[in-house]
């Protein structure tokens, strides 16, 4: 059963050092929460901090200060390994590069979720397929990625992030790389997502993307503040 | 399994290329290495293995014999020596006088045996026959014939000879020893005789003047001379040099490290070549995996964000380095051992052989490839666990 609030996330910090200067602080002190069933949309000019945020949330990387929550279970100072095994548990990404591997067909993309984290048997093979057929990519299944267009190769990505089943979706501009037919049909899926009990945090500048969603934030001087909700 | 491993292996198919390059670099250069080595440590376990005395002062003498004559005189007072066990006397002789004697490690010889003595050196009893069969007492105009020698002349059993105008049958051919018996003419000592006189005009001369009492039996360049067990070789030779005059005696120890310090430019010359390539060759092949390893650094970043920990990349990584240097250590392999062959087919026309490929060598080259590139993976493999995901990630995108 999910916890009510499937992440939080308290006073983060992230600075990056300057060329020249003080350090740049991208995140000074966001705060956020995210409940299951929950969409949560995070918008901000180019620059602004948006993935940083999603790479601290999703513990690719480390704040300098500040707590991140699964939970109840403060994991962002964890060790390496037990961050690795509570992303391969709770988290989904989309990322705006799609980030497939070149050297494995679509099939096997999405079963690199399972690799690390359950285990690839018969059952993980037939959800697979059954996600591939769903996003309608399952003919493409031994392609390789160079051999899809952008729409395939992020829906191949999205049935990757959804493989687990994980409690919370992170995507990261999902569909910047888009056309919009193929950018609305992810975001509905991420929608869907969330309205199937998921939590999802989506980093966006497209209009689009805060429709239906649940929360809308705008990421400005470091700090998250919530905007208004178009249901 | 095998199809997770012919994906891995097409995907470094170049890194395989580059480490098969690095390690047929490797290969070929310690194949000759082992060619040297092997005529060196031959010719060691021969003089090791016998005393060699020859006649003292100049003459037609050749190899471990060259020398002046040593009568059966000599023959005699070496036999009566304590702690000598046999004399076989011998003739030693260029097949080819006007070759010049700076060579004689490469030099064909003409050995004159006497086979009613069996051979007393103790790390040679006999010498190999590949094909045909050894002289025999009694045999006259025959001889048996080094491989080297046999493959320049394109000669086998039952062929002739030309030898200072007289014919000889070809009886057998020894096995090659990639030492100096691979380019000698073995006949019977009455034979090697008669061409040392045809050979010799100084000697005719003498012979024909009649002004010193000579007989056949006293025509010997030198003689092999055996010890009993448990006597010291070098005390019995140094006890013959005290006791017989007149005669060349070669201290085995002495003449092993003469051999050793005549070879020894050839030795540091492949040391260093060997070094060399080893460390060329080694360093392009740690390059060459830590640069396909680097060159994954975004996939590994992905994989980390799908919940992969050090240990799964770590694992996967060194799996994936040791099928690579092995496929690429493999391939070289094949590629040295080819290109060896080929120029050994090649040279072989001429009696040369130049590679040597031995097991200890093809082993090595493996295990030193593999446990490099395991070196090279695991250095790689730290650098980039030591990243965060998003950061193996962005440097993977940049690239």
């Amino acid at each position: 059963m999910l916890p009510e609030t499937v992440i939080s996330a308290r006073g983060l910090v992230k600075r990056f050092p300057a060329p020249s200067g003080p350090p740049i602080e991208v995140l000074a002190g966001a705060n956020l929460d995210v409940r299951r069933g929950e969409l949560v949309v995070v918008e901000g000019p180019s620059g602004s901090g948006k993935s940083t945020l999603l790479n601290v949330l999703g513990l690719l990387e480390d704040a300098d200060a500040g707590d991140v929550c699964f939970g109840d279970r403060t994991v962002s100072r964890l060790g390496r390994g037990a961050k690795g095994r509570e992303r391969g548990r709770w988290l989904g990404f989309v990322f705006q590069s799609f980030l497939l591997l070149p050297a494995l067909t679509a099939l096997d993309n999405v079963l690199l979720a399972a690799r690390y984290t359950t285990g690839v048997d018969a059952e993980r093979r037939r959800r697979a397929m059954a996600l591939l057929e769903r996003f309608g990519v399952a003919e493409r299944r031994d392609h390789h990625p160079a051999q899809l267009s952008g729409g395939e190769q992020q829906r191949v990505a999205f049935c990757r992030a959804v493989l687990n089943d994980p409690p919370l979706l992170l995507a990261d501009e999902p569909t910047g790389n888009l056309d919009d037919v193929n950018g609305a049909a992810i975001l509905a899926a991420l929608r869907e997502r969330a309205r199937d009990g998921g939590a999802v945090i989506v980093v966006s500048h497209r209009p689009d993307a805060a429709e239906g969603a649940d929360a809308v934030f705008t990421l400005r001087s470091g700090q998250l503040q919530r905007a208004a909700v178009l249901k | 399994m095998i199809k997770a491993l012919r994906g891995v292996l097409r995907g470094y198919l170049f890194t395989i290329a580059g480490i098969a390059i690095g390690v047929a670099g490797i290969v070929a250069l310690g194949a000759m290495a082992e060619r040297i080595v092997r005529f060196i440590e031959g010719g060691d376990r021969f003089v090791l293995g016998q005393i060699s005395v020859a006649g003292r002062g100049m003459g037609m003498g050749a190899g471990f014999t060259a020398g002046g004559l040593l009568p059966a005189m000599a023959i005699e007072s070496i036999r009566k020596v304590e702690g000598v066990a046999g004399v076989q006397p011998q003739v030693m002789l260029p097949l080819n006088p006007s070759t010049s004697q700076f060579l004689t490690l490469t030099q064909e010889l003409v050995v004159g045996m006497d086979l009613s003595v069996p051979s007393p050196n103790r790390n040679c009893r006999t010498l190999p026959v590949q094909s045909g069969r050894f002289l025999q007492p009694g045999d006259r105009h025959k001889a048996v014939i080094g491989a080297s020698f046999a493959a320049s002349r394109h000669l086998a059993p039952g062929a002739q000879l030309e030898l200072e105008g007289q014919s000889y049958e070809v009886v057998g051919v020894l096995e090659r020893m990639l030492t100096a018996p691979d380019r000698f003419v073995v006949v019977p000592i009455e034979d090697a005789r008669e061409q040392w006189v045809s050979k010799d005009r100084l000697l005719r001369t003498v012979l024909a003047s009649g002004g010193v009492a000579l007989r056949a039996q006293d025509l010997n360049t030198g003689a092999a001379v055996g010890w009993r067990d448990g006597e010291d070789p070098d005390v019995v030779a140094r006890r013959i040099r005290d006791q017989v005059g007149g005669v060349n005696v070669q201290i085995p120890s002495e003449l092993s490290s003469l051999l050793r310090q005549s070879t020894a430019f050839f030795s540091a010359l492949l040391v260093g070549l060997g070094l060399l390539a080893f460390v060329i060759g080694g360093l392009s092949l740690a390059n060459t995996v830590a640069a396909a390893v680097f060159e994954r650094i975004r996939d590994f970043g992905v994989k980390r964000a799908l919940g992969a920990t050090d240990w799964h990349l770590g694992r996967e990584i060194l799996g994936e380095a040791l099928a690579v240097t092995l496929s690429g250590g493999a391939l070289g392999v094949l590629l040295a051992v080819a290109l060896g062959l080929g120029i050994d087919g090649w040279v072989r026309r001429s009696g040369q052989q130049l590679f040597l490929f031995s097991p200890r060598l093809l082993g090595g080259a493996l295990v030193f490839s593999m446990l490099l590139g395991a070196a090279a993976a695991a250095y790689a493999a730290l650098r980039i666990v030591r990243l965060s995901p998003a950061e193996a990630i962005r440097r993977g995108s940049a690239a």
